[in-house]
């Protein structure tokens, strides 16, 4: 049953994430919906789920984007360790901690796909606008994101 | 604790190492095909006139030619849509041809001298009263001139100048209920006063008993009557009514020669008319 929860949550955020890139985004700008995801998993989530999250979660947006193939699935998977990591030293559960780590994570996972981007395909796919906005949305939305998870995880077990 | 963090570590290492394949072998032509098929289905709109050179590398050649096959069709469907709308203007255009050509033709064996104006404007709440043209004072259009509309091979008398503009005037249709035209059939002794009723269709009044009016009998205008020329076609009879026993006179139902409502080009004729009509007061009856 919790297979199937966690397959039908990686689905349903992946339609989410379509629906919302697909009709609302304002100025060519939406909240990365999949990496609120992936960090909302990393926090909830034991370290190994959390980290096969967010691999999978990376996978989605490498099958939608354009960029080099894997880079969202090792960005993901080291964030996801790194909250593993942070989860040993600071509390993750309070919503202005989880804001704080979402716009930290958000710049950094960014820069990090932007660099092995560059490193394997010379591509450049980071627009500066949305480096300088998205970070902020994520931040917003993500203790929402993460209350969503855990009420899931409370009710069907999933995560 | 140590074996969840253990656990961690492994899984760790194992996706970092499946992502650094994913990333190092980016080529392979089942990872492409299956990425261009979720990113097309999803966001077809992405792959519109894109440069995808880099993206579509290495996905099989048939699979391309179907996606190349749906943008084509999608542009084909827009490319439709403008022709069927370019189509309707055209019919509209190849219509307005062929009834303005066979208005002309008309004209020319019209002996009166005049000029073509278009309707352009109606009133719904005035419909069978007055509509505008699109000729006024500096084409030559006089107060009372005469105005004729066509309806395929025939023309009709439609109603007279009522307000003249520099670049528009006023035409009170014969419908209208302040209209009369003396008329008169063609053959017979009897002349009556056609009057507008608001409506399609016309009454003529005053004609004396005894007279041969009959049902289906056109009617032209009189001679007698100086605001229009003589043999216009007015109208057909419609119906005759019975005499009533106080009047000495019978009456009839006129419809129209030509369906006045439906006009989009009407010819004005210009002619010299006495003083005293080009003087006459609005809605005032000759």
């Amino acid at each position: 049953m919790t297979i199937i929860g966690d397959i039908l949550l990686y689905l349903l955020t992946g339609a989410v994430y379509w629906w919302w890139t697909a009709n609302l985004t304002v100025f060519g700008l939406s909240p990365n919906i999949i990496f609120m995801a992936a960090l909302a998993a990393a926090i909830l989530a034991r370290p190994v789920k959390a980290m096969a999250y967010g691999f999978l979660f990376g996978l989605f947006l490498d099958l939608l984007g354009s960029g080099v193939f894997g880079a969202y699935a090792l960005t993901y998977t080291l964030m996801a360790y790194g909250v593993y990591i942070l989860k040993r030293h600071f509390d993750l559960i309070g919503g202005f901690s989880q804001i704080i780590a979402a716009l930290t994570l958000s710049v950094l996972t960014m820069l990090l796909d932007q660099s092995l981007s560059l490193i394997f395909a010379k591509l450049n796919p980071l627009e500066l606008k949305a480096f300088l906005v998205e970070p902020f949305l994520n931040a917003a939305l993500t203790p929402f994101v993460v209350y969503l998870f855990s009420q899931l995880k409370k009710g069907f077990g999933v995560l | 604790m140590n074996r969840e963090k253990d656990m961690a570590n492994y899984a760790l290492v194992f996706f970092v190492v499946l992502s650094a394949l994913l990333l190092l072998f980016p080529s392979t032509k089942f990872a492409q095909t299956a990425r261009i098929f979720a990113s097309y289905s999803l966001y077809p709109s992405l792959h519109y006139g894109a440069k995808y050179d880099y993206y579509i590398r290495n996905v099989p050649e048939n699979f391309l030619n179907i996606l190349k096959t749906d943008q084509e069709n999608r542009e084909l469907k827009n490319r439709i849509k403008e022709l069927e709308v370019s189509v309707k203007a055209a019919e509209a255009a190849e219509a307005e041809n062929r009834r303005l050509t066979g208005e002309m033709g008309l004209a020319r064996n019209f002996a009166l001298k005049g000029a073509w104006a278009r309707v352009i404007n109606k009133n719904p709440l005035d419909w069978y009263g007055a509509f505008f043209i699109d000729k006024g004072s500096r084409a030559g259009v006089t107060l009372n001139s005469t105005v004729v509309g066509f309806e395929g091979s025939r023309l009709g008398l439609a109603g007279r100048v009522f307000e003249v503009y520099p670049y528009f005037s006023k035409v009170l249709l014969i419908t209208n209920g302040v209209s009369s035209v003396i008329c008169a059939a063609p053959g017979a002794s009897f002349e009556g006063l056609a009057e507008g009723r608001g409506t399609w269709l016309l009454k003529v009044n005053y004609i004396p008993e005894g007279s041969d009016i009959a049902e289906g009998m056109e009617l032209v205008t009189s001679p007698g009557g100086l605001l229009f020329p003589q043999g216009l076609p007015v109208g057909r009879v419609a119906r005759v009514h019975p005499k009533e026993s106080f009047m000495n006179f019978i009456t009839a139902d006129v419809s129209p020669a030509i369906s006045i409502n439906s006009l989009k080009e009407v010819y004005v004729i210009k002619r010299e008319l006495p003083e005293d009509l080009s003087g006459l007061s609005e809605g005032a009856k000759k």
